[in-house]
C-alpha cells in the first residue's frame, strides 16, 4: 500500500483534480484504491456524488472510536473507494489534539487498509497545521501542484523548511506545476527557473483547461467524460511518471 | 472493491420486463448496456480447486482469453490475461494464482468443467445525486458440457451486485424482490447452477473410497456395490488417460484395477470362482498393459528431483536421460491407448459391468455371498493381519528382498481390505491402525521401489547405448543416481525394523484382536 499525499499550502491549485483524476486512473489499472476527503469543502466528495457526511460524526472516527471501514463508500467506478468529507474536519486540529499521539493518528487509522488497498489518494486541506503534519508523517509522497508563479516557489519552501525542522525526511516531496497557462510570460518564466533550484520537480505539466472545471459540472473524473482532452492525457503522463518515482 | 452478490431466480409467472417495470415505480432505476456472458469453468478432474472453494474461469478479452481467479487467497477477483487456457500451473506467468495453482493442482491438468453463455441487461440503482447506489443484472443464460453441441437454458436469474455503503439499499431492494414480488433468494453461485441443469453436481469425482455399509447386508451384494464403485473409476479415467490429459488419470485407473483384483482374491467366496476367472486375467491384463506407461510416468514426475539429487555440475549431464524417457513415454502411451481402445477391452469392461449388475443371489461355490458382511470382513482382515505379523516377525538382517516384497503384498491386501470396510469399524479404533499400516507400506515402498528404479536406470543405460550414441557423461551421472538409490534402500531396510515394531506393537495388537478376531474364529466363511 502506497500513500499519495496531494497537498499545497496554497488553496486552489488543483489538489482535488490531481487527487480525483490519479485514484480514477489507479483504479483503472485494476489498482484497489481509496481517495480520502479530508478537506471539510468536500470537493472530491461531492465530484463522486457522494453525501459529505461521516456517520456518528467525524471526531468520533478521527479519535478511532468508530470503525473507518463502516465509513467507506463505494463510487460509480470499479475498485475505487472514497471516504468522504465530513463538515466538522474544519475543526480537525482539535480532533487530532485529543488523541494520544496526535501526528501520527492519521496513520494509526489507516494502517489496517494495508492489505486491501494499493494506494490512498488524501486531499488535504490547505494550511500548515497539525492535520498537515498527520498527513506528512502517513504519506509516503506528497504530490505538491504548483501553479508556476513566484509566490508558489516560495510557499513550496516554506513547505521544505517546516518538513526539514520536523524531522520527517521519509516523505518525498514530488512537487509539479499545475493550471500551466503557456501564454502568461510569469508562468513560463518559473518553468524555466524552478527545477534549477529543485531537481524533483516532476517533468510533467497539467496545463489549464475548461475541461478540468467542467469536472464539478459533470461530478465525474475527467477520464469518465473527456478521456482524450489535452488535460486527460496530461493527467496520464503525470500518474506514469508518479508511479516511476515511488516505485 | 468487489461487493457481494446476491442471486434471485425469476419464476416463470414473472418476466424480467415485469420484475424491471415493477421496481422502477419504486425506485430510480437506470438502464445500461446489455452485455454478453461467456465463461468456461476450469478445474482439475477432481474439482481441486471447488474443494478449496476456489473457482477459476476464463473468459473472452479482446484477443486474448482473461483468466478469472475467484478465491480466499485472490481476495476479490484476481485478473490473468493469456493466450490459451493453461493446462498445467507451470504454464502461468509468475504470481500468486501460479503458487495457488500450484500448492492445489499439484501435478493434475485444468480442464474445461462446464462452459456457460448468454446475455446480461444490466441496470443501475441511483440516490437524489444520482450515484450509482446498486447494480442490478437479469442474466439468461445456457451451459453445455465442454465438447457437446447443445446449450441448456438456465431459469432466468436477477443478480444485485451491492455498493460499499450503501447497504440499505440493498436491504430494501431484496425485500421488495421476495416479498413484494415473490422472487426465491439462490443460495448457490452459476457454477452450481449451469451443472445442475446438466445433471451433475461439482466435486463428484474422488479416487478416494468412502463406502458405507450395514454389517449384517449380504457379502455378495457389498462385494458388488464395491466392484460397482471401482469399475466407475476405471471407465471414468479412460477418456483423460487415452487422451494424455495428466499422468494422474492413469494412476486412479490402475488403483482402481489392483483394488478389483485384490478384492476378487480377497472377499473369497462371495462369487463364483471359474464365472470370476475372464475378469481376473482381464484386470490383469490391463494392470500389465499400463505398467509400462506408469513407470515412465513416475520416472518423469521424479525426474526433477533425480537431478536435484546430484551435485550442481552433473546435473545438466543427466538431462539425456529425461528426453530418452519422453520419447519412450510417448511410445509406451500410443500402445497401451491402442489396446485400452481396443474391442477387446471395450467388452471386458461390459461384460464385467453386466455381471455386477445382475441381482445377488445364491448360487453354489458362492458360499459366503449370503452371509453377513461384517463377519465375513472380521475373519478376512484378522487372516491378513495375522499373516502380515507372521511375515515381519521373520524379517532379519539376511532377508531376501523377495521376503521385503511378499511382506509389501501382504501389508497391501491388508489395507485394501481393510479401506473396503472400514465403515464397519468404529474410526477411532481402526484409524490407528491404518495409520501404521501407511507408514509400514511407505516403508516398504522406499525400500522396493528404490530397488526397482535402480535396477529400471541401469536396464534404461543399457538401452541408450544400445539405441545410439549417448554422452559417457550422461552414463556416469545415471551410475551416480543408481548409487543414491542404493544408498536410499539400505537406509530404508534399517528403518524396517522400527515401523514394523509400531505396527506389530502390543496395544495394535490388542486392538485388532478386539476388532477383528470374534468373527474369526466363529465364522465359517471359506477363508484360506
Amino acid at each position: 500500500m502506497k500513500i499519495i499525499g496531494v497537498y499545497n499550502i496554497k488553496g486552489g491549485v488543483g489538489k482535488t483534480a490531481t487527487a480525483v483524476n490519479l485514484a480514477h486512473l489507479a483504479a483503472r489499472e485494476g489498482h484497489s484504491t481509496l481517495i480520502w476527503d479530508l478537506d471539510p469543502q468536500g470537493a472530491a466528495t461531492f465530484y463522486f456524488r457522494v453525501k459529505p457526511q461521516i456517520k456518528g460524526g467525524g471526531r468520533r472516527m478521527i479519535r478511532g472510536q468508530r470503525p473507518v471501514d463502516d465509513q467507506i463508500k463505494g463510487t460509480d467506478y470499479e475498485n475505487l473507494d472514497l471516504l468522504p468529507a465530513d463538515f466538522s474536519y474544519r475543526n480537525m486540529d482539535l480532533m487530532l489534539g485529543d488523541a494520544k499521539r496526535p501526528i501520527k493518528q492519521l496513520l494509526r487509522l489507516l494502517r489496517p487498509f494495508s492489505g486491501e488497498f494499493d494506494y490512498i489518494f488524501l486531499d488535504c486541506p490547505p494550511s500548515i497545521s497539525l492535520v498537515s503534519e498527520n498527513i506528512f508523517r502517513a504519506s509516503d509522497v506528497l504530490l505538491i501542484p504548483t501553479i508556476p508563479t513566484t509566490l508558489s516557489r516560495r510557499t513550496y519552501q516554506q513547505l521544505l523548511d517546516f518538513i526539514q525542522g520536523h524531522s520527517m525526511r521519509e516523505v518525498s516531496l514530488l512537487p509539479f506545476f499545475s493550471m500551466v497557462d503557456n501564454r502568461k510570460k510569469m508562468h513560463l518564466e518559473a518553468i524555466a527557473e524552478m527545477p534549477r533550484h529543485h531537481p524533483e520537480l516532476l517533468t510533467t505539466q497539467i496545463p489549464y483547461a475548461s475541461d478540468v472545471e467542467k469536472m464539478g459540472l459533470n461530478r465525474e473524473p475527467l477520464h469518465a467524460f473527456a478521456p482524450h482532452c489535452t488535460a486527460a492525457i496530461a493527467y496520464q503522463t503525470l500518474w506514469g511518471e508518479v508511479k516511476q518515482r515511488i516505485g | 472493491m468487489s461487493t457481494p452478490l446476491h442471486h434471485y431466480g425469476l419464476q416463470k409467472k414473472s418476466s424480467a420486463d415485469d420484475v424491471i417495470a415493477a421496481l422502477a415505480e419504486q425506485f430510480n432505476i437506470r438502464s445500461e448496456a446489455e452485455t454478453t456472458l461467456s465463461r468456461v469453468y476450469l478445474d482439475s478432474f477432481d474439482w481441486r480447486l471447488y474443494q478449496a472453494g476456489d473457482q477459476l474461469y476464463s473468459k473472452p478479452f479482446e484477443h486474448q482469453l482473461d483468466l478469472v481467479w475467484i478465491g480466499e487467497g485472490a481476495g476479490g477477483e484476481v485478473h490473468t490475461h493469456l493466450d490459451r487456457i493453461p493446462q498445467f500451473f507451470t504454464d502461468l506467468p509468475q504470481g500468486a494464482l501460479r503458487e495457488r495453482l500450484s500448492r492445489l493442482l499439484d501435478i493434475r491438468a485444468l480442464m474445461p468443467q462446464v462452459e456457460v453463455k448468454g446475455r446480461v441487461r444490466l441496470y443501475k440503482l441511483l440516490d437524489d445525486e444520482e450515484k450509482t447506489v446498486l447494480r442490478l443484472s437479469i442474466e439468461t443464460l445456457s451451459s453445455r458440457n465442454p465438447e457437446e453441441d447443445a446449450f441448456h437454458d438456465l431459469p432466468e436469474r436477477i443478480r444485485l451486485q451491492s455498493v460499499r455503503g450503501y447497504g440499505t439499499v440493498l436491504k430494501q431492494v431484496e425485500s421488495f424482490l421476495v416479498r413484494k414480488l415473490g422472487l426465491d433468494r439462490l443460495g448457490d453461485g452459476l457454477l452450481e447452477e449451469a451443472l445442475g441443469v446438466l445433471e451433475r453436481r461439482p466435486a463428484d469425482y474422488s479416487s478416494k473410497l468412502d463406502f458405507h455399509f450395514d454389517p449384517n447386508a449380504p457379502a455378495g451384494s457389498v462385494a458388488r456395490e464395491i466392484h460397482l464403485n471401482l469399475l466407475d473409476t476405471v471407465e471414468r479415467n479412460l477418456p483423460g488417460t487415452c487422451a494424455n490429459v495428466d499422468s494422474e488419470f492413469l494412476h486412479d485407473l490402475r488403483v482402481a484395477v489392483r483394488r478389483a483384483r485384490s478384492a476378487l482374491t480377497q472377499i473369497k467366496g462371495v462369487f463364483r470362482e471359474e464365472e470370476m476367472e475372464p475378469f481376473k486375467s482381464g484386470l490383469g491384463w490391463i494392470g500389465q498393459i499400463s505398467g509400462p506407461s506408469r513407470d515412465l510416468d513416475v520416472y518423469l514426475l521424479d525426474y526433477d528431483s533425480y537431478r536435484a539429487s546430484l551435485p550442481e555440475r552433473f546435473r545438466a549431464d543427466l538431462d539425456p536421460l529425461r528426453h530418452f524417457l519422453e520419447e519412450h513415454r510417448q511410445s509406451a502411451y500410443r500402445e497401451m491407448v491402442s489396446h485400452l481402445n481396443s474391442a477387446d477391452c471395450k467388452r471386458l469392461l461390459e461384460d464385467w459391468r453386466r455381471f455386477l449388475n445382475r441381482p445377488h443371489e445364491y448360487s453354489e461355490g458362492a458360499d459366503a455371498a449370503d452371509k453377513p458382511v461384517g463377519q465375513v470382513a472380521n475373519k478376512r482382515i484378522y487372516r491378513t493381519y495375522k499373516r502380515v505379523l507372521s511375515e515381519g516377525a521373520q524379517i532379519n538382517d539376511e532377508s531376501s528382498a523377495t521376503a521385503f516384497h511378499e511382506l509389501r503384498k501382504s501389508c497391501k491386501k491388508l489395507r485394501y481390505l481393510i479401506e473396503f470396510f472400514q465403515s464397519l469399524y468404529p474410526d477411532d479404533k481402526i484409524q490407528p491402525l491404518i495409520k501404521a499400516l501407511k507408514m509400514l507400506l511407505d516403508n516398504l515402498g522406499a525400500y522396493q521401489d528404490t530397488e526397482v528404479q535402480a535396477n529400471k536406470l541401469r536396464e534404461f543405460a543399457h538401452q541408450m547405448v544400445a539405441e545410439g550414441e549417448v554422452p559417457a557423461d550422461t552414463l556416469l551421472a545415471m551410475g551416480m543416481l543408481v548409487d543414491g538409490l542404493l544408498r536410499r534402500q539400505q537406509q530404508a531396510r534399517d528403518e524396517f525394523y522400527s515401523h514394523f515394531r509400531v505396527f506389530a506393537g502390543k496395544e495394535n495388537k490388542a486392538e485388532c484382536k478386539a476388532l477383528f478376531s470374534a468373527a474369526a474364529s466363529s465364522g465359517s466363511v471359506d477363508a484360506k
